[in-house]
C-alpha cells in the first residue's frame, strides 16, 4: 500500500503544473495575455496546496499521518521558543510528577490486593459495644465459631512479643497467637513446611511454631534444616513446623512467628477479655450483609446467656481491606485530590502561556489559513504541539515522580502499611500517560480553538491596540480560577500547619528532656510468678537508678505517648453497680518513684511509697480527668473506687481502693489525642491477673543527667536482672514524641510543598497576564501618559487589574475552601476545618504574593516612555 | 469566500463528479486536463468545477480500481498520464448512472409534481 502511494504520488507536482501549463494555453489560444491565461488557470483550478494535500489524503491514514507530521511541526515550534517551552513544560512536569508519585503511593498502600487469597471474600469481625468496636473475647469468639454457618472458615489471632533466643544477644520479636485454622483462611500455603494441625491448637500441644520467611533468613541464616528443630521463645522450646512466605502479612503487622493459641478450658470461658483480632471468610453463596445479619442473632442469643459481659454487645463485620487500610484511605484521597488541583493550576498556567503566544502568532496562523489550511487542521496543528509539550511535561513529570517516590520510601512515615513497596510500576505509568493526555488536552484546547477560530482580515491588520475584551476575559477567568485553586490548597496546607503548631505547644503533661524509655518483657515461663516478676522488675529499677549519670528509674505499664495503658470499668463506691455507672479508664501499673521519676506534677494529696503493699490499705493515684468525671466538684482524696478484680466472695464483691493523689493529666497515646480518665496502681498491690493483663511487660524509664543514652548500660542491667530478656524500643522521650508526630508532621510538608507550589504557579499566571497586557497596551499607556495621566495612575491602573483577577479568585477559592477544608478535619488537632485566622493568614499571603507579581509588569508599565511607544507604530 | 464554503461545496460534489469522470472516461483513456476540458464542454460550462478537484477525485477512483493509470504521449507530443476505465469502473458506470437517474428523477418528481400528474 505504502509503495503504491508513492508511486501515484510521485508525478502529482508535475501533473498538476502540466494541467495548469495547458490551461494556460489555451486561454492564450482564446486570445489572453500570457499574464491573464496564467492567472485565470490558476484560478480555476483552484487552491493547489489544498488539492495536493486532498490527494495525498486520498492515500494515506489521514489523522495519523497528519498527527506525526504535526508533532514534528510542534518540535520545531517548541525549539524556536525555548523560554517558552521550559516554562510549560516544567509546570506540566511538576503537575504531572506530582500525580503520579502520589497515585503510585496509593497504588502500592491502597489499590494492591493484600498478598492473601481472594482478600474481598475476608471479613474482619469486631465486638460492637456503644460506639466503640472492641476486639473480641475468647468466650464470644468460641461461640461464633462454633454457631455460625456463613463461614467457610473463621479464625482468631492476637498480637504477643517474645524473647527469642539467638546465638548472640535475645532478640525481641513481634509475633501472634493463632488459632489453628489461621494460614487456611487466609488461604496461604507455608514456603516449607507446614500450619498447625487440629491437634496443635489444642492446651498441652501448642509446643510449635511457625516463622516468617524474614525472620528464618536474617536471624536464622536462611538454614532449611530449622523445621523440625526447637527454638527458644520467652524461655520455652518450640518445635519450627514451618515458614511463611515474605508476602504473608495479613494483618499488615509485620509478624515474624505464629504460635497455636491452644486456648484453655478456662479461656473459653471467658467472654469479659477483649483480644482477639477475628477473621472470616465468607462461604461462596454467602453475601456480607448475611453473615451480618447472622452475627446479630448470635450476638442477641451470647447477651442473653452472658448479660453481664455481653450487655449491649453485638458484632460488627467490615472487609478486611477496609479493616486494615480504611485509616490511610482518607489521607491518600486527600493527597491525590490536592496534586489534582495542583495540575489544575499546571494546566490553567499553560493554557495562559498559550493565550498568550498564540496572540503573536496570529499572523502565523492566519497565513496557514491563507494558504489553505483548514480550521479543523489548524486545531488539530495547534493540539499537537501540546502533544508535544505534554509528552515532554510526561516524561519529566515521570521522572519527577522516580525521585518523589524514593524520597517518600525513604522519609515517609514508618506507620503507613504498604509504604515501603512503593514503586514506578505499569500500572502508575499508564496512570501518568493518561495524565499527560489529558492535561495536554485541557490546556490546549482553548487556545487552539481560540486560534482557529481568528478572521484572517483581522489578524493581518497590524493590531497592536489592545485586545478584544473576551480574549482577555477567558485569560483573566484561567487566572482567577488558578487563584482560587491555590487557595484551597493553601488553606487545607494552613489548617495541617497551624494544626502541627498546636501540637507541638501541647504540654505533654510531663518533663520530656533527659527521659529515657526501653521496654522489657519477662517471659511467663520463667516469671509466671507475680512475686517473682514484680521483684525482678523492683530489681531492675533499683540497678538502674544506681547507673553513672541516672538520677532516678522506675517502671509504668506504658510510658505515655506510647498508647495507653489497659481499659478497666471504675465504680466509684456509693454507686449501685451498673454497667452505666462504670467510668472507663486506663490504667497503668508503675513502681513507687515513677511519678517523681517522670516528673508528672503531684496535684493533691501524696505519691506511692514502698509501704503500699499488698497486705497495707490499697491505694490508687487518678489523673485530673478522672477525678472530674468520677467526683466532680468534690476532693476525691481520701474517696474510694472498685476496679480491677474480682473480691474473695465472688464476681459482685467490689475490691476498693483509695485515692490518695491527684496527678496532673498526661498525654497517654500521643500529643495530638484526647486526654482519657486514667488510674495508677502500685507495682506492689496490683492483682495478680494484671500481669497476664500486661503481658508481664513493662517500660523501664530513667531519668539521666543528660548526655547519650546509656542503651548497652541498660542492656546489661535488664539482662543480669533477668538473664536471656532483652530490652528494646530504647529511645529518649523527644525522640518518641517526634515520632509519634511523624506522620502528621508528614502530612503537613507533603501537603504545604504542594500549596507553595500552586502558589507559585499562580502567581506565575498573574505575572504573565499582567506583563502581556501591559506589552499589549503600550502604545495606549503612551497615549494616555501624552494626554496627561501620571506614571503613579498608569501603575495604579496595572496594579488594580491585579487586585481584581486576585481578589475575585480569592472569593472563589474561599467559597470553596469552606466547603473543601472538610476532608481534613479528622487530621486536625483543636482547630475546626473553617478555622477564620488560618483562612485570614493564606488568603493574606495569597494577596501578597499576587500583588508582588503585579507589581512588576506595573512598574514596566510606569517606565513607558510615551515617545518610544508612540514611534513603535 | 472562507475555506470552509469552498471546502462544503467540494464535498457536495463529490460523488457527481465521480461519476463525471467514469463518463467521460467511457469514450477511452484521456488525461487530466482533457478530462476537465471534457466535462466542461459537455455540461456547457453550467459546472464550472474547480479544475484542481479533478485529482483527489482521479486517485480516488483509482484506489477503488475503477480506473487505471498509464504513461502515454499526448496530443502535442509531450509525456502524460493517461487514465482508463477498468471493467470494474464500467460496472460501476452502470450502477453509479441508473442510481444518478433513479435520484434525479425523484428530485424532479419533487420539484415538478404537477407535469408528473399531466403525463
Amino acid at each position: 500500500m505504502r509503495g503504491r502511494r508513492k508511486r501515484m504520488l510521485e508525478g502529482l507536482d508535475q501533473d498538476i503544473r502540466e494541467h495548469i501549463e495547458r490551461e494556460t494555453q489555451d486561454n492564450i489560444e482564446r486570445g489572453m495575455t500570457p499574464e491573464e491565461a496564467a492567472y485565470a488557470a490558476r484560478r480555476k483550478f483552484g487552491n493547489v496546496t489544498q488539492v495536493k494535500e486532498d490527494t495525498r489524503n486520498v492515500w494515506s491514514v489521514v489523522w495519523l499521518e497528519q498527527m506525526v507530521e504535526d508533532m514534528y511541526f510542534g518540535l520545531r515550534m517548541l525549539r524556536k521558543n525555548p523560554g517558552f517551552a521550559a516554562v510549560a513544560v516544567l509546570t506540566l512536569a511538576l503537575g504531572i510528577g506530582a500525580n503520579a508519585a502520589i497515585f503510585s503511593v496509593m497504588n502500592a498502600v491502597l489499590l494492591k490486593p493484600l498478598a492473601i487469597e481472594d482478600p474481598s471474600r475476608l471479613l474482619y469481625v469486631q465486638e460492637q459495644w456503644r460506639d466503640l468496636f472492641p476486639a473480641v473475647s475468647v468466650g464470644n469468639f468460641n461461640d461464633l465459631a462454633q454457631q455460625s454457618i456463613s463461614f467457610a472458615k473463621l479464625c482468631a489471632s492476637n498480637s504477643a512479643s517474645f524473647n527469642l533466643a539467638t546465638d548472640e544477644a535475645p532478640q525481641r520479636v513481634q509475633g501472634e497467637l493463632a488459632s489453628g485454622n489461621y494460614f487456611a483462611t487466609f488461604g496461604v500455603q507455608p514456603l516449607v513446611g507446614r500450619g498447625f494441625t487440629t491437634d496443635e491448637d489444642k492446651p498441652g500441644h501448642g509446643q510449635v511454631v511457625v516463622i516468617s520467611e524474614r525472620l528464618w533468613r536474617t536471624q536464622l541464616h536462611g538454614d532449611l534444616a530449622i523445621v523440625g528443630q526447637p527454638l527458644l521463645l520467652n524461655g520455652a522450646r518450640y518445635t519450627v513446623v514451618g515458614i511463611m512466605p515474605k508476602t504473608f502479612d495479613p494483618l499488615l503487622n509485620d509478624s515474624d512467628i505464629w504460635i497455636p493459641e491452644a486456648f484453655t478450658a478456662k479461656q473459653l470461658a471467658d467472654y469479659d477479655n477483649h483480644y482477639l483480632n477475628v477473621m472470616g471468610r465468607l462461604k461462596d453463596n454467602v453475601s456480607a450483609a448475611q453473615a451480618q445479619a447472622e452475627m446479630d442473632t448470635i450476638a442477641a442469643r451470647l447477651q442473653q446467656q452472658h448479660p453481664i459481659d455481653n450487655k449491649d454487645r453485638g458484632f460488627r463485620s467490615t472487609s478486611l481491606t477496609a479493616a486494615l487500610l480504611g485509616d490511610q484511605r482518607l489521607v491518600l484521597r486527600m493527597m491525590l485530590g490536592a496534586v489534582g488541583l495542583l495540575l489544575l493550576i499546571a494546566c490553567a498556567n499553560v493554557a495562559n502561556l498559550q493565550l498568550a503566544r498564540a496572540r503573536s502568532r496570529q499572523r502565523e496562523i492566519a497565513l496557514r489559513a491563507a494558504v489553505g489550511a483548514s480550521p479543523q487542521r489548524i486545531v488539530r496543528q495547534l493540539l499537537a504541539e501540546n502533544v508535544v509539550l505534554g509528552v515532554f511535561g510526561g516524561v519529566g513529570g515521570i521522572l519527577l515522580a522516580f525521585w518523589g517516590v524514593s524520597w517518600v520510601v525513604v522519609h515517609g512515615p514508618a506507620d503507613v502499611p504498604r509504604l515501603q513497596q512503593t514503586a514506578i510500576d505499569a500500572k502508575t505509568l499508564a496512570f501518568a500517560c493518561g495524565v499527560t493526555l489529558f492535561s495536554s488536552v485541557l490546556f490546549g484546547l482553548a487556545p487552539a480553538l481560540r486560534s482557529a477560530s481568528i478572521r484572517l482580515s483581522e489578524a493581518f491588520k497590524a493590531g497592536t491596540g489592545s485586545g478584544s475584551g473576551s480574549r482577555d476575559r477567558l485569560r483573566s477567568g484561567l487566572v482567577i480560577a488558578e487563584v482560587a485553586l491555590a487557595l484551597m490548597l493553601m488553606a487545607g496546607a494552613g489548617l495541617l500547619i497551624r494544626s502541627a503548631l498546636l501540637v507541638s505547644r501541647v504540654d505533654p503533661g510531663f518533663d520530656t528532656p533527659n527521659l529515657v524509655v526501653g521496654r522489657v518483657g519477662l517471659s511467663e515461663t520463667g516469671y509466671h510468678d507475680p512475686v517473682m516478676a514484680r521483684q525482678t522488675f523492683e530489681r531492675m529499677v533499683r540497678e538502674a537508678a544506681a547507673l553513672p549519670g541516672v538520677q532516678s528509674a522506675a517502671v509504668v505499664s506504658r510510658a505515655p505517648l506510647a498508647g495507653g495503658g489497659s481499659s478497666n470499668g471504675l465504680l466509684a463506691e456509693g454507686k449501685p453497680f451498673d454497667m452505666a455507672n462504670l467510668i472507663d479508664s486506663q490504667l497503668q501499673v508503675v513502681s513507687p518513684g515513677y511519678v517523681s521519676t517522670v516528673r508528672i506534677p503531684l496535684k493533691a494529696g501524696r505519691d506511692f511509697t514502698l509501704q503500699d503493699t499488698r497486705d497495707r490499705t490499697l491505694v490508687t493515684l487518678v489523673n485530673e480527668t478522672l477525678a472530674r468525671s468520677m467526683w466532680p466538684g468534690q476532693d476525691p482524696i481520701g474517696k474510694r473506687f472498685a476496679c480491677c478484680e474480682p473480691g474473695p466472695k465472688g464476681r459482685m464483691d467490689p475490691v476498693w481502693h483509695e485515692v490518695v493523689g491527684v496527678v496532673a493529666d498526661v498525654r497517654a497515646w500521643g500529643l495530638d489525642r484526647q486526654i482519657a480518665p486514667e488510674f495508677y496502681l502500685p507495682v506492689a498491690q496490683m492483682p495478680a491477673s494484671a500481669w497476664d493483663w500486661i503481658g508481664r511487660t513493662m517500660d523501664l524509664v530513667i531519668r539521666t543527667e543528660g548526655g547519650a543514652i546509656p542503651v548497652r548500660e541498660l542492656q546489661t542491667v535488664v539482662a543480669s536482672v533477668a538473664p536471656g530478656t532483652p530490652i528494646y524500643h530504647v529511645s529518649s522521650m523527644q525522640n518518641t514524641i517526634s515520632s509519634s508526630l511523624e506522620r502528621s508532621r508528614f502530612d503537613t510538608m507533603l501537603l504545604t510543598i504542594f500549596a507553595v507550589t500552586a502558589l507559585l504557579l499562580s502567581s506565575i499566571g498573574i505575572y504573565g497576564v499582567l506583563s502581556y497586557t501591559v506589552a499589549q497596551r503600550t502604545r495606549d499607556i503612551g497615549i494616555r501618559m501624552t494626554l496627561g495621566a501620571t506614571r503613579t495612575q498608569v501603575m495604579r491602573n496595572v496594579l488594580s487589574y491585579g487586585a481584581r483577577l486576585t481578589g475575585l479568585g480569592l472569593l472563589a477559592g474561599l467559597g470553596a475552601a469552606l466547603v473543601g477544608t472538610r476532608v481534613v478535619a479528622s487530621l486536625l488537632y483543636s482547630v475546626r476545618p473553617t478555622d477564620a485566622i488560618t483562612f485570614t493568614a493564606v488568603s493574606a499571603v495569597l494577596a501578597g504574593v499576587a500583588l508582588l507579581a503585579s507589581y512588576i509588569p506595573a512598574r514596566r508599565a510606569m517606565r513607558v516612555d510615551p515617545m518610544v511607544a508612540l514611534r513603535h507604530e | 469566500m472562507s475555506t470552509k464554503e469552498q471546502r462544503e461545496r467540494i464535498e457536495l460534489l463529490q460523488g457527481t463528479l465521480d461519476l463525471l469522470i467514469l463518463r467521460t472516461l467511457r469514450w477511452g483513456p484521456a488525461h487530466g486536463h482533457a478530462i476537465a476540458k471534457t466535462i466542461e464542454f459537455r455540461s456547457e460550462d453550467v459546472l464550472q468545477v474547480e479544475q484542481g478537484s479533478l485529482y483527489p477525485a482521479l486517485h480516488r477512483l483509482i484506489k477503488r480500481k475503477w480506473i487505471a493509470v498509464e504513461e502515454g504521449i499526448s496530443e502535442n507530443n509531450r509525456r502524460a498520464k493517461f487514465y482508463r476505465l477498468t471493467s470494474k469502473g464500467r460496472r460501476q458506470l452502470e450502477v453509479e448512472t441508473s442510481k444518478w437517474d433513479k435520484l434525479a428523477g425523484a428530485i424532479a418528481r419533487i420539484l415538478r409534481p404537477r407535469e408528473e400528474g399531466e403525463r
